[in-house]
């Protein structure tokens, strides 16, 4: 019987030493197909997260792409933020990614670094990339390589809810030249004329956020792999919502807590209990839609040094081609076609962002109308104040907005003080990049 | 001489009630048992095995059974047991997916000393284990012995307590949780009516919110209750009557026979609610938005693991971590094991 045994666990072990071997001879190479465009009737696969408008806009683009280049078929999938990531990771481990991917700034870094996206300049016979600026262009490079295009970008402002301000009988401050001092000020009066059932504003809480609390210091998030940002100046930035939570712009601190973890619908401004929010300017529309008032408009953030160049065009999203697609030169011509044909770009909107084509912008912004169009103006607003970009958030670090959130929350229920939870943060995020590359 | 007969009966059809028993509560927690589903039936396939080789079985039978239990056969070992050896490899390298796995020696498991996350996993988790599991078997076992006294509508109690065992670990009610536990929530409505207003949200502080969880890891107390329940049944009247005619009162009767005749079920519903809160994922990862937050304060191991494999990419952390939680679960069951024989009765 024990004999019997062990040629069973022997057949076992050679079952797994040949999965294992498998799974570890998988890796992803770049496939060497020539990128030229095939004559014959090709199948692509385009995957993106997002919600349903995303969808049905997505949807309609590629069936007029389709009309377009009738030998090209697209296959669409797609899902959730987080749903998203989980499987792209698998896809790519399995050699399986699609081959035209959205792509945030999070994760270019990675999977640039792995090899595992084409290097869109090969490809430049089908994919024009200059219609947009250079320094948003090179916001897509990894490692000197375009391994993607910028679709849209996305500006940091305050949407204001004018309703409640109305209804409160406030008036906002002059906001052209305006500090963080002043906007707590005003955010605080809109706290207790509501005695507290509405509140002013929420503290950032993301990478964005971040960066540009660096820039406003004359300092920067990260310099290639290494995190730059000064202890002092990450722990003003961990201590911000704690101030407000006490002094009343945020209402408390639970009431902090549980906005930082709400979906759009759920949050105090997408139900109209909150004056104004810190965030992307194509914000605006979901959130007077949620909200529902069509009276919301956006003004520049606040500022240390007011007038200073800190802001930037970052990129909101990106189109990525796979390297080991089949059929590079028709994703190119997809890609191509979503982020610089005047028909795509009227379909598609600001759903995504601001569209990263100048021109497509301008026609946009004169045929639309409401929240939309005030978002494509707010590009013109923060002109003066756009200064060079920052490199990219390196490899290692794409889980830098939930870090942020939770060293914040340390310091806003007191676990720890702001300066020591900026170290600490640095340390981990430093580890996490160094562990990475 | 009577009572000693009764004893010697009820032994046997314990034993059988046993594997009833069992049979029952995996009905009952479909989906939470397939370890022990593999566990029991590599054991029977050992059986099987076995008896192959007894000349008074027929050969002809055994083939049959191994040609029926081929397709789980095939099922377990390369979707189960493959891939868990596969992660115990894994644990030794660095991986993050798409480049292929480097071997790192011990790294993953040196890293787990110096990483306070990891720690923190550990003693959130242990404290909603040691908390929850406690409160939950008394509750089950309270109402257990309340509704085996045979009231009216029984079959209707019983199937209302049961029902959030059924429910608990969906992500529905993982959801309500969040908003029965919110600033204006329920529970703070309930708080009001005694007079006490708080816009305190349980969920959102990380104080309170690991209490949240383990309130609703009690309130799915309905299937250990159940197995109590049938428990109760088999405990012989006899032994009652003749310790009411001892003159022994309701608590006496409850703590000298109840207890010790119950003491094998009891230590069944221990080891498996100790096993399966251990493994608890679904609620924390709903309640806190897969995050673990606010704080960590729902970092539960199995949430962090998740985290570290799929969102931070470090697969060979995640295995690594995964073995280290095989190891306490199996620490803990022994450890259970040990002291079962200073308290658990078996009447043999």
């Amino acid at each position: 019987m024990k004999r019997l045994w062990k040629k069973y666990l022997t057949a076992v072990m050679a079952a797994v030493a040949l999965c294992v071997t498998t799974a570890c001879g998988s890796s992803v190479g770049a496939s060497d197909v020539p990128v030229v465009a095939s004559d014959g009737d090709v199948t692509i696969r385009l995957d993106w997260w997002g919600g349903d408008s995303r969808v049905e806009t997505t949807e309609q683009a590629v069936a007029a792409f389709e009309k377009l280049h009738p030998n090209i078929h697209v296959d669409m999938e797609y899902s959730d933020w987080t749903g998203y990531w989980d499987k792209l990771a698998v896809q790519s481990a399995g050699g399986n990614a699609p081959d035209v991917m959205q792509m945030d700034e999070l994760y270019l870094s990675f999977y640039g670094s792995m090899g595992s996206l084409l290097d869109l300049n090969t490809a430049s016979k089908y994919l024009e990339l200059n219609g947009m600026s250079d320094s948003l262009k090179s916001m897509g490079q990894v490692e000197g390589k375009q391994v993607a295009a910028p679709a849209t970008t996305a500006q940091y402002g305050v949407i204001v809810n004018n309703t409640i301000l109305n209804n409160l009988g406030l008036t906002l401050p002059d906001t052209d030249h305006w500090t963080w001092d002043e906007f707590a000020d005003f955010a605080k009066q809109v706290t207790e004329k509501s005695n507290g059932t509405i509140i002013g504003s929420l503290a950032p809480n993301n990478g964005y956020g971040l960066q540009l609390w660096a820039r406003q210091h004359g300092e920067k998030l990260f310099d290639g792999n290494h995190i730059v940002i000064q202890p002092q100046t990450l722990a003003s930035f961990l201590q911000l919502p704690a101030d407000w939570a006490s002094n009343g712009v945020e209402g408390s601190r639970e009431r902090w807590s549980e906005n930082s973890a709400a979906t759009l619908n759920d949050s105090d401004f997408g139900k109209g209990q909150q004056a104004m929010m810190i965030t992307q300017a194509t914000m605006i529309t979901p959130y007077a839609q949620a909200a529902g008032t069509d009276d919301m408009s956006i003004v520049p953030l606040p500022q240390i040094d007011p007038g200073a160049k800190t802001m930037y065009l970052k990129p909101g999203m990106y189109w990525s081609i796979s390297s080991s697609s089949q059929h590079p030169a028709e994703a190119a011509m997809l890609v191509n076609y979503l982020i610089n044909n005047k028909q795509a770009g009227t379909i598609l909107g600001t759903e995504r962002g601001i569209p990263s084509n100048d021109d497509i912008r301008h026609t946009l912004a004169n045929s639309v109308s409401g929240t939309d169009r005030t978002a494509l103006n707010f590009v013109d607003t923060i002109q003066p104040t756009l200064g060079t970009s920052p490199s990219i958030t390196p490899n290692g670090a794409s889980e830098l907005d939930k870090t942020i959130i939770r060293y914040q929350q340390d310091v806003v229920f007191g676990k720890r003080k702001a300066l020591d939870a900026a170290k600490a943060m640095i340390a981990e995020l430093q580890e996490s990049i160094d562990f990475a590359s | 001489m009577c009572v000693g007969n009764q004893f010697g009966n009820f032994g046997n059809t314990d034993r059988g009630s046993a594997s009833r028993l069992y049979r029952e509560w995996h009905r009952a927690n479909d989906g939470d048992t397939e370890q022990e589903d593999i566990v029991s039936s590599f054991a029977e396939f050992g059986v099987l095995v076995n008896n192959r080789h007894k000349p008074k079985d027929k050969p002809a039978d055994t083939k049959v059974a191994l040609g029926f239990l081929a397709p789980w056969l095939i099922g377990a070992v390369c979707l189960s047991l493959i891939p868990m050896l596969y992660s115990l490899v894994i644990s030794f390298t660095k991986y993050n997916m798409i480049k292929p796995p480097q071997f790192v020696g011990l790294m993953n498991y040196r890293h787990m000393i110096a990483d306070p996350r990891f720690i923190n996993s550990l003693t959130v988790t242990l404290t909603y284990v040691i908390v929850s599991v406690p409160l939950q078997l008394v509750a089950a076992l309270a109402l257990a012995v309340l509704l085996d006294r045979g009231m009216r509508g029984l079959a209707f109690y019983r199937s209302a307590f049961y029902l959030p065992s059924m429910l608990g670990g969906s992500v529905a009610v993982a959801v309500l949780w969040k908003m029965v536990f919110g600033a204006d929530g329920l529970f703070n409505a309930f708080l009001g009516i005694f007079g006490i207003d708080t816009t305190m949200s349980w969920i959102a502080n990380p104080d309170t919110a690991n209490w949240t969880l383990m309130a609703l890891h009690v309130w799915q107390f309905g299937s250990p209750m159940v197995i109590f329940l049938a428990g109760l049944r088999q405990i012989p009247r006899e032994l009652y009557e003749a310790a009411s005619v001892d003159g022994a009162g309701t608590w006496r009767q409850f703590r000298s026979i109840t207890l010790p005749m119950l003491s094998p079920i009891i230590f069944f519903n221990l080891v498996m609610s100790v096993i399966n809160s251990f493994q608890t994922f679904t609620q924390a990862y709903v309640v806190s938005g897969g995050t673990g937050g606010p704080s960590d304060s729902t970092l539960f191991y199995t949430l962090y693991l998740y985290q570290q494999g799929f969102a931070s990419l470090r697969m060979g952390y995640a295995s690594a971590l995964a073995w280290i939680m095989v190891l306490i679960v199996a620490a803990l069951t022994g450890m259970n094991f040990a002291l079962s024989k200073f308290w658990v009765h078996y009447d043999d």
